[in-house]
């Protein structure tokens, strides 16, 4: 990581944030049984992500309507299919635009770990290209870790001024 | 989710960040205001020089200005640097919100009724 004290001796190009995912974390102050439920039980993942037909077994395929986004040129819909699932601990998913089928698809992977009277929960969204030319792009000007520094304080100054 | 900047408006934001020395200012402004003096004493430039890049930086909208007596004073606009962030990682303000509705979801689901399910199922 860059030092983040010294904000501005960034190194060169040798230290890009991985490209081709997203790693996201949250407490929830409820126990790993109820997030679980939360994470797979249609009615409930309607409230927070997007309209489906989930079914927790391996092989399940299913839809996610939500809406589109321009800014990504994401239809709206999405295609997965059940990787893995234990419950209470870790379900993974695969996650395709449902309007470009011939994208490789990226996985999502959700792990619950308790903490306290709580609940961790890890997302993974992993398996972006990193030839994308955004990611490339992204790269190429953002470069030396300067992007997840930005991001981060960036994060503060929103969460201050909120 | 974000909205879609103009592209003449990403032109503008890549334009400023492009500058390796500019990347560094906006960097030191995201710790706290500044004045040109005080730049310029942090990186060893003539005060030509950093206003020169603030004014690119303000041009982008990334940095807004306001005058405190014989001074002005530099910060940083979090608007243009949010829609940025969201361009180039669309995805991790998604995630980051939908987490929050899943919070919302939970606080409101009922404690009682968890099914047969123990957190170690297996």
């Amino acid at each position: 990581m860059t030092d983040q004290t010294t904000g501005w001796e960034l190194p060169a190009e040798d230290e890009p944030t991985d490209p081709t995912a997203i790693r996201v974390d949250q407490y929830f102050p409820h126990p790993p049984a109820k997030v679980w439920r939360a994470l797979t039980e249609p009615d409930l993942v309607t409230q927070w992500l997007m309209t489906t037909d989930f079914v927790p077994e391996v092989g399940h395929r299913f839809t996610m309507a939500g809406r589109r986004v321009e800014a990504t040129g994401f239809s709206g819909t999405v295609a997965s299919t059940v990787l893995a699932v234990e419950p209470g601990r870790t379900l993974a998913v695969t996650w395709t635009d449902a309007a470009d089928p011939d994208l490789v698809p990226t996985t999502v992977t959700w792990t619950l770990e308790p903490e306290g009277h709580g609940t961790r929960l890890f997302l993974e969204h992993a398996g972006f290209d990193p030839d994308d030319p955004t990611a490339q792009l992204s790269r190429r000007i953002m470069g030396g870790g300067w992007r997840s520094m930005i991001l981060r304080r960036l994060g503060e100054l929103l969460d201050a001024t909120d | 989710m974000p909205r879609r900047l103009k592209d003449s408006e990403l032109d503008r934001l890549f334009a400023a960040l492009a500058n390796p020395t500019r990347r560094d200012i906006l960097d030191a402004l995201l710790d706290g205001e500044r004045t040109v003096t005080e730049l310029a004493a942090d990186f060893d430039m003539s005060r030509p020089s950093v206003s020169e890049h603030l004014a690119a930086l303000r041009e982008s909208g990334l940095v807004t200005e306001r005058p405190a007596g014989r001074h002005r004073i530099y910060a940083v606009t979090a608007g243009p640097l949010g829609d940025l962030a969201d361009w180039l990682t669309p995805y991790e303000r998604f995630w980051r919100e939908r987490l929050s509705g899943l919070g919302a979801v939970l606080d409101r689901m009922d404690d009682d009724h968890a099914p047969d399910t123990k957190d170690d199922a297996r």
